[in-house]
């Protein structure tokens, strides 16, 4: 009652209207007023004894309008005299009639609303009584009426105030006028082409400047999964960025070579993708910073290179996050700084809207009986307002943007092409199929169309001998592709440039699910296939001409549009049946890219294999649907977040702590789960305080590979002391590093950043100490040749990585579901004990932690109570409350405290200055999980996360060899843990 | 319907001398039922008497007074009732008896009672009148006992008042 809000005074006041008040002479001695028959009002029978004073001022309002004090109102001020020696007997009989009229008032008057049918009773009210007033009852119809009229009057207020800006719904629906409305909607965040398709069936979400499916609507996660290891999922990526480079081939390498290493796996310039046969995939980094300064990883694809010629043309693709560090660091590289300004070079003006027509101004070319039409419509757009045309490529950007940078030193140009081309990705084994059913290798154009002289791209290729004849090989190979079992058995990255058939002219007419049709084969076949499966792609088949600028420009101004695609259709004699011959303009030049799937660890091999379709851009929907119409599953961003986990690669950006992309993300990500965490009460929030976790929501992988270096370097340090051999147990490692865990972790010494491990002899070798085993753990792996795991050896594997943190897959012995940022702990020696028993129990409990915050949370809590009302506070109880506050670090017993009362506290999450993060809890912390989740695949709960090299390798040292390898689980918002076994695949 | 009943008791406070009336108030009121029911029922009493209590109208001319107890023990509290015999106000004490006239489910019966009440006892008053002046004062009294103005202009003044508000 003291503090009531605006909003529920304003209720009150307007309940209370009609109820009469108090009639009274106010308490307060020094402001005496008449008497006579003029009575005055108190408070309302307020009974709260403090503050009536208030009562009495918050209620002038009612007063003045309320009741049938009405006329004294006016000379109130001026009441001077005191309460009346005596009364009359009529001044009595008046006050009476005075109340009586107030009571009829209150009486007569409902106190809830105004409204006439929620005065009748339940079973006095009929259906659509506000419509017919006749449905009332005779007595409310008057006011019903009253009432009735008002809400019009206001309805018509209202729409004339927002007529300004609201047309007709038939005139926003107006082809121009929605597209004008569209590309309004995407200045912010660029949408795909198959945008308002996503938008109809997924939740959208605006990342990285674009807007994207996150998931479907529909309840379909399994199916999805099941699409993508039987048949296929598609996706749209559309979003990724392609980077184009072109140069001469060995300053290109020399300017590339600078971002990425050897030690790394292959760089841009393996022999196979240099070829143009393979695509690449790399992780780039700063120039020249190796094992730091991580950019991210892209996938390239070399143009094949022609014959006698050195020049060279590369596409990066690379996620749009990584874009804005990318392209600086290869126009550094490359001394690209000259930006080529794109009027003055107007073949590489791809961001731009194309000046050219649009597909639905086309009518307009082909002499059709609409024309008439299209021109009003058009002449009047002119008139009005600048055309409405589609946006295709990017619409964030503004045409005089530069796009692309030519170096005068190296003769590099560098063109940014992103939007340019669509990309979609198939994911399943049965992907090649659905792409041999969809697309037909273009048909030759007759010998009619071949002699004139055509602005359109095939005729003039279809002139050539040798292009033609490309062309067939290609044909062929596509062919073949229909006959292969499963995507996964060709060779990872295999390109396959093609000319095809626009797919709309084949779309079935129902949705048929693609299946494969593999057919015995002649023995030509079947050695073309095997050719095919065990070399790829020969590599003048690579070639494609969405390579070359100029041709995609012309496939996408030259597009039909759908439109008018029907009315040909229509056309056609007999109905359903192809159109013939194909439109000139139906010809797409595409470029298949094969996704490796799964190529680490021992089983699974080659899930989720799939292929790429590279198309020019204003082609999206065009080949959208008819793939849609194929069968197959359409996937969102959670769904490529499934299939990397499946695959156990790390997906960008999510496990890529080192580099600023990753990091971006963790920030976002922390403070969306921050946010989703301070929604829910105190009371009902997880206590991560007391199940003793410390970062729930970000993992502090700096810290962590500070602390287990510290912990290495004193080990070692005590070991010289002792001059003692390395048979140390178990036991009495884990009791050191808890001792020298405590103490002064703040003094590391130089700021040196945490890397992940990514040199592959290194990996090999980390994942041979490990003992790798199939994903229960069940059956161990043959591996290679292992040096023998001793402390020299780990000493000597530390000098080079003591501050890096290594990507592992674990996989649960037995229950357990895995979840974002749980803990990988370092089992003690009884746990393991606990695994040999081959008993029921699962793993350990945690004890529970104790909230040393809680009782400063509520200090805090009262003493800001206190402060919010210092000004009616006595200035001794503002001082004892003072008092309490330095006793307050004594109470919470941290060490940090002292530093962090400034900090807030949130209820459940330990306040920032985080103590040790190893040494918490009772199991020493090795790492955090950043995928976890129940896998499908291996039929258990499978964990992605990174841990500390030092710590893994200080683990699996102290480990007796059968249980090498083994680590604890533990989620946030357990206590349990679980028993899992470390995987490093390479 | 699930809410919290209470009973609403319709009181008469009657004084030997009506000018003493006038000093009266709703804390004063209340601050004397409190006291009679702990004189009479202990803590106990006193504690009933601490949530759902509450002096809900009073008029200090005419000495009506509704009093809100929770149901579940307005008896008992209404039994502690005839024990006041003054009420202490502004230094001074009124000595005056607590006369029910009427227990009520809501405020509205009492309200409704209340104009049956006054009407019936300004019709008693007329014949009583001592003078011609206090006649005439008194008639007009019951004259207007009702509403005033139509049904309708009200109304109409309701809507208008609405409109302030919103805007």
């Amino acid at each position: 009652m003291k503090k009531m809000s605006a909003a529920k005074v304003k209720i009150k006041e307007r309940k209370m209207r009609n109820q009469p008040s108090s009639v009274q002479y106010p308490s307060r001695e020094n402001n005496p007023r008449n008497g006579g028959d003029t009575p005055v009002t108190g408070g309302s029978g307020s009974n709260a004894p403090s503050d009536i004073q208030q009562t009495t001022e918050r209620q002038t309002k009612p007063q003045q309008r309320g009741g049938w004090v009405r006329g004294h109102q006016k000379d109130r001020g001026s009441y001077a005299k005191e309460i009346p020696k005596h009364i009359s007997g009529g001044g009595f009989a008046m006050a009476r009639a005075a109340e009586v009229r107030a009571m009829l008032k209150a009486v007569n008057k409902t106190t809830a609303s105004c409204h006439v049918f929620e005065a009748l009773p339940k079973h006095m009210r009929r259906r659509a009584m506000s419509h017919n007033i006749k449905r009332l009852p005779r007595r409310l119809r008057d006011t019903a009426n009253r009432l009735r009229e008002k809400s019009l009057q206001a309805g018509s207020k209202k729409k004339e105030q927002t007529k300004a800006k609201g047309k007709s719904r038939k005139a926003r629906r107006r082809h121009g006028n929605l597209l004008l409305e569209f590309n309004r909607r995407q200045r912010k965040n660029v949408w795909l082409e198959t945008h308002i398709w996503h938008a109809k069936r997924f939740h959208m979400v605006k990342k990285w400047g674009y807007c994207l499916g996150d998931r479907p609507t529909c309840k379909c996660y399994r199916p999805c999964y099941r699409a993508m290891s039987t048949h296929c999922l598609l996706q749209d990526l559309s979003y990724y960025c392609c980077i184009e480079l072109q140069g001469e081939e060995d300053k290109l390498l020399a300017a590339l070579s600078q971002l990425t290493s050897k030690q790394a796996g292959p760089t841009f310039a393996a022999a196979l993708c240099l070829s143009g046969q393979r695509q690449g995939s790399v992780v780039v980094y700063r120039a020249g910073q190796y094992p730091s300064q991580v950019l991210g990883p892209v996938t390239f694809i070399w143009k094949p290179c022609t014959h006698g010629s050195t020049h060279r043309q590369l596409w990066i693709w690379a996620h749009p996050s990584i874009k804005q560090d990318l392209l600086p660091e290869l126009q550094s590289v490359c001394q690209c700084c000259e930006a080529v300004v794109p009027p003055v070079v107007p073949v590489v003006t791809p961001a731009e809207v194309t000046p050219t027509k649009e597909p639905e101004l086309k009518p307009e070319k082909a002499p059709k009986p609409a024309q008439s039409h299209t021109k009003r419509k058009r002449s009047c757009k002119d008139a009005c307002e600048p055309p409405a045309k589609k946006i295709l490529g990017d619409g964030t950007r503004s045409p005089s943007t530069p796009v692309t940078w030519r170096s005068s030193s190296t003769g590099i140009v560098i063109n940014d092409l992103t939007m340019d081309i669509v990309r979609y990705r198939l994911i399943g084994p049965q992907s090649h199929t659905v792409l041999a059913e969809t697309l037909e290798a273009a048909t030759d154009c007759n010998a009619l169309d071949k002699s004139q002289p055509s602005p359109l791209w095939w005729p003039g290729h279809c002139k050539d001998e040798s292009k033609m004849n490309l062309h067939k090989q290609q044909a062929d190979i596509f062919n073949i592709l229909k006959d292969i079992y499963s995507t996964g058995e060709l060779p990872a990255g295999t390109v396959l440039g093609l000319a095809v058939d626009d797919p709309r002219l084949t779309l079935p007419s129902k949705k048929v699910k693609a299946l494969p049709c593999v057919k015995q084969t002649e023995e030509v076949d079947e050695e073309k296939r095997r050719e095919l499966m065990l070399r790829g792609v020969p590599k003048n088949c690579c070639r494609s001409f969405l390579w070359e600028q100029s041709v995609r420009d012309n496939v996408t101004d030259n597009k039909i549009s759908e439109q008018e695609l029907n009315r040909m259709r229509s056309e056609v004699l007999v109905p359903g049946s192809r159109l013939s011959p194909t439109p000139l303009q139906g010809r797409v030049p595409v470029l298949l890219v094969h996704q490796p799937g799964k190529q680490v660890g021992h089983e699974m091999s080659s899930w989720g294999a799939g292929w790429d379709l590279l198309l020019p851009k204003g082609w999206g929907m065009a080949f959208w649907v008819p793939l849609v119409y194929r069968g197959v599953r359409v996937g969102g961003l959670n769904m490529s977040l499934k299939h990397s986990q499946n695959k156990g690669t790390p997906h960008f950006p999510h496990d890529y702590p080192d580099c600023p992309a990753g990091v971006r993300f963790q920030e976002e990500q922390e403070t969306e789960l921050l946010d989703k965490f301070k929604r829910r009460p105190p009371a009902k929030r997880t206590n991560y305080v007391k199940h003793g976790c410390l970062a729930p929501f970000c993992c502090p992988w700096q810290q962590l590979a500070e602390e287990w270096e510290l912990i290495t370097r004193e080990e070692r340090e005590e070991r010289k002391s002792e001059s003692q051999t390395e048979t140390t147990t178990h036991t009495d490692t884990v009791m050191e590093q808890e001792m020298t865990s405590q103490p002064n972790i703040g003094e590391t010494k130089p700021q040196s950043f945490f890397t992940v491990l990514r040199n592959r002899k290194s990996l090999k070798l980390l994942s041979g100490w490990c003992r790798p085993t199939t994903s229960k753990g069940q059956r161990f792996c043959r591996i290679g040749q292992v040096p023998l795991l001793d402390s020299s050896a780990v000493r000597l594997f530390l000098t080079e990585h003591r501050m890096s943190v290594v990507w592992v897959r674990l996989s649960l012995l037995s229950k357990g579901k895995p979840e974002l940022h749980a803990m990988v702990c370092v089992p003690l020696t009884e746990d393991l004990k606990l695994l040999s028993n081959k008993s029921d129990c699962s793993g350990p409990q945690e004890p529970l932690h104790k909230n040393h915050f809680k009782t400063r949370a509520k200090h805090k809590k009262k003493g800001s109570n206190k402060t919010a009302a210092a000004s009616s506070l006595s200035p001794e109880k503002t001082e004892a409350k003072g008092s309490v506050e330095p006793n307050l670090p004594i109470v919470a017993k941290d060490p940090k405290s002292s530093s962090e009362s400034s900090t807030d506290l949130i209820f459940g999450l330990w306040p920032d200055p985080l103590p040790s993060v190893t040494s918490h809890c009772s199991r020493v912390t090795l790492g955090w999980v950043t995928q976890g989740d129940f896998s499908l695949s291996a039929g258990c709960g499978e964990a992605l996360g990174f841990v500390s090299v030092a710590g893994l390798l200080n683990t699996i040292l102290s480990q007796p060899t059968e249980y090498r390898g083994m680590v604890l689980l533990r989620n946030p918002t357990s206590l349990h843990y679980r028993l899992a076994k470390i995987n490093i695949e390479v | 319907m699930v809410r919290v009943k209470s009973r609403y008791l319709l009181c008469e406070i009657t004084v030997s001398e009506r000018s003493q009336l006038l000093q009266l108030d709703d804390r004063a009121v209340a601050t004397a039922v409190r006291a009679a029911v702990a004189r009479t029922h202990g803590d106990y009493g006193a504690a009933q008497c601490v949530i759902g209590f509450s002096v809900k109208y009073l008029n200090a001319h005419t000495g009506i007074v509704f009093l809100r107890f929770p149901k579940r023990c307005y008896r008992l509290l209404w039994s502690a009732l005839p024990f006041i015999t003054c009420i202490e106000t502004r230094g001074h004490k009124i000595p005056c008896v607590l006369n029910c006239l009427h227990v009520g489910g809501t405020i509205r019966t009492c309200q409704k009672f209340l104009i049956k009440y006054n009407t019936q006892q300004l019709r008693q008053m007329l014949p009583k009148c001592k003078n011609d002046e206090e006649k005439q004062q008194v008639r007009k009294a019951i004259l207007t006992c009702c509403l005033p103005g139509s049904n309708r202009k009200e109304t109409e003044e309701d809507f208008e008042s609405e409109d302030d508000e919103e805007e």
